[in-house]
């Protein structure tokens, strides 16, 4: 049975009327006064004693006197946000037994108003944020056993209020994002077991305490984007329901050896903009809810991580490494796998892709392999994408591209290829061969249907794709036969971009021979 | 304050899209007007939306993106759920999840 319903007289408006309201104000039915953004400099008068919701935002009101708010005791929510408030008497919030939530963010506080809070046995929700806070007493919120959801963002802190929120069991969620907190020591959140969202970012945290986030048994969300943080958090071992972590656009250098062995939950990891050069093979192993995961540069790497049980992974981008084997099991592990990113590492050999059906896009762009197999990409139906660019390969199986009646782009630039397959790649529309100087033959234009670009070595080989006859007439020519449908047939396709195109100085025929 | 063309708390506006950027410490947040965004600026987000601070000042509403939800603290944590609804760790249900019940009348599941 819902006690308080008996208490706060229901919208039929019983005994006095809800619809009493102040001439500054405009109130509903249902006991909520809004008179925000009016120019009040005080609270107003003439509102219903049964008012539950008083919106004060964007006035001017400065000061809160004493038991300003007396005559509200069924007020479940204050809004006093926006005020230029300076000073909150200590008896300002007197008698508001059953509030709920308190913002008075965007205001001019100096420091927690402890004395006035005391007595909010119900609040559950306390926005400090923007506002001008440098202290936060020892005992602000010490009378709040219901407080759930704290903000103190935005603020000047310059350290982690640990005695304040000693008594916090209850809390779930809390944000110290933007002020100046340089340092976070052990045990700063011992009691808060119910902690399911931190955080921290946009401060200038350089160090944390290895036993720092001790006690955080719940925490799920913890943000430490935007810091000085030079050592990998090893703190967060102490977090095992963990699902998504942000240190992305720090000073990390380095990721250990089972960096996140004790965070089996994590489904996500922004780690960005960090300088990193090191990062531990078995970093990111047991990750079984992990769905992306995104290393860039990191120099100094030169094993392929151990991702044995990281078997949910749909994105992996790893370049800018020193890595040069891939896993022949890769595939073992990462059915799921969408996209892979290889690009900018030292591969000199590519396993079968076999097992990843799912595969999507595919870059090793800039490596060091010489050739490609015919099981490399055998059953990747699904292949849209495949960037072999900026690689040495000489040598293309055949069959190679066989399976791949899904692929649409395939770049092979800058190779060492003399000749490519075309079996296979009906659905092709885009194709780059630029940088092969030994590939001089015609390629065979009737086995890409569906081309409309393509970049290739010499400029007389654009003409199986757009014709001899057409590159020397004035383009109206072209468009009065592209009109009449004549000799369609014969052409791949007239709407065809092919580079180098074949001009004036670039003839179609082959300067060593006439190949016509 | 911006011009006074500007609405209030606004400190740069288009007659088009309304607030372009807001004062300090205040909060974007792009309201549909037909095919048009028109940029207000809030102290607090509306229902199904929580504030975005960032250090450059460019504050904005952002959606909550927790089902039954209708204010939140993040993402995908939740503040106050739907009416009838129960919540845990930042997440409304209909019922309690299993092992957990609620506590002293309030719609928390602990």
């Amino acid at each position: 049975i819902c006690l308080w319903c008996f208490v706060r007289p229901s919208a039929s408006g019983q005994g006095q009327s809800t619809a009493v309201c102040s001439p500054s104000c405009s109130c509903d039915e249902d006991g909520g006064a809004d008179c925000s953004g009016r120019g009040l400099t005080s609270v107003p008068t003439g509102l219903s004693t049964f008012t539950y919701y008083l919106d004060l935002s964007m006035n001017n009101i400065t000061e809160l006197p004493a038991y300003v708010f007396k005559n509200f005791p069924y007020l479940e929510e204050l809004r006093l946000a926006g005020n230029d408030l300076t000073f909150i008497h200590p008896d300002a919030l007197s008698g508001l037994h059953q509030l709920k939530v308190l913002m008075l963010q965007n205001n001019q506080l100096k420091s927690v108003p402890s004395t006035a809070l005391k007595n909010l046995h119900s609040l559950q929700s306390l926005r400090l944020d923007a506002n001008h806070i440098t202290t936060v007493p020892d005992e602000s919120f010490e009378g709040l056993q219901q407080l759930r959801h704290l903000w103190l963002d935005d603020n000047h802190l310059t350290e982690v209020p640990v005695t304040s929120l000693r008594h916090q069991s209850n809390l779930q969620a809390l944000t110290l994002a933007l002020n100046r907190i340089l340092y976070i020591p052990d045990n700063a959140f011992r009691n808060l077991t119910s902690l399911v969202v931190l955080h921290l970012h946009n401060n200038q945290i350089k160090e944390i305490g290895a036993n720092c986030f001790a006690g955080l048994v719940n925490l799920e969300t913890l943000d430490l984007n935007f810091n000085n943080l030079k050592e990998f958090p090893k703190a967060i071992q102490a977090l095992p329901k963990l699902k998504e972590l942000g240190f992305h656009s720090n000073d990390i250098a380095a990721i250990p050896e089972g960096a996140f062995h004790n965070n089996p939950m994590l489904r996500t990891i922004h780690l960005y903009d960090n300088p990193l050069s090191f990062v531990g093979a078995s970093a990111f192993q047991n990750l079984s809810d992990l769905h992306s995961l995104m290393l860039r540069g990191a120099s100094l790497m030169k094993d392929f991580p151990i991702l044995t049980l990281t078997n949910n992974l749909e994105s992996l981008t790893l370049s800018g490494t020193k890595i040069s084997s891939i896993p022949t099991n890769l595939c073992e592990d990462l059915r799921l796998l969408q996209t892979l990113d290889l690009s900018y590492n030292e591969v000199t050999e590519l396993p079968s892709f076999q097992g990843c059906g799912r595969l999507q896009e595919i870059s090793f762009q800039h490596n060091h392999i010489q050739e490609v197999d015919r099981d490399t990409f055998q059953g990747l139906s699904v292949l849209r994408l495949l960037d072999l660019s900026r690689n040495k390969i000489r040598v293309i199986h055949k069959d190679a591209f066989l399976t791949l009646t899904g692929l649409t782009n395939l770049d092979l630039s800058m190779n060492a290829l003399s000749m490519i397959p075309t079996t296979g790649l009906s659905s092709l529309s885009q194709l780059k061969l630029s940088g092969n100087p030994q590939m001089k033959n015609v390629l065979p234009a009737k086995n890409l249907p569906k081309l409309r670009s393509i970049s290739v070595p010499y400029a007389y080989q654009c003409c199986a794709f757009i014709g001899c006859e057409s590159a020397m007439r004035s383009s109206e020519e072209t468009d009065r036969k592209k009109s009449t449908g004549a000799e369609a047939g014969e052409q791949v396709s007239m709407i065809m971009h092919c580079s180098p195109s074949p001009g004036a100085f670039k003839p179609c025929e082959h300067l060593l021979g006439n190949w016509m | 304050e911006g011009p006074p063309s500007c609405p209030k708390g606004c400190d740069k506006c288009s007659e088009y899209n309304g607030c372009i950027k807001c004062n300090p410490k205040l909060f974007i947040f792009l309201e549909r007007n037909d095919i048009r965004q028109i940029g207000v600026c809030l102290p607090s987000c509306p229902v199904g939306y929580f504030g975005m601070r960032n250090p450059e000042g460019h504050n904005r509403c952002t959606q909550c993106k927790i089902e039954n939800c209708e204010a939140c603290f993040s993402r995908n944590f939740c503040t106050k759920c739907k009416e009838g609804l129960y919540s845990h760790s930042g997440r409304c249900y209909v019922r309690c999840p299993p092992g957990k019940h609620t506590a002293n009348n309030t719609m928390d599941c602990e």
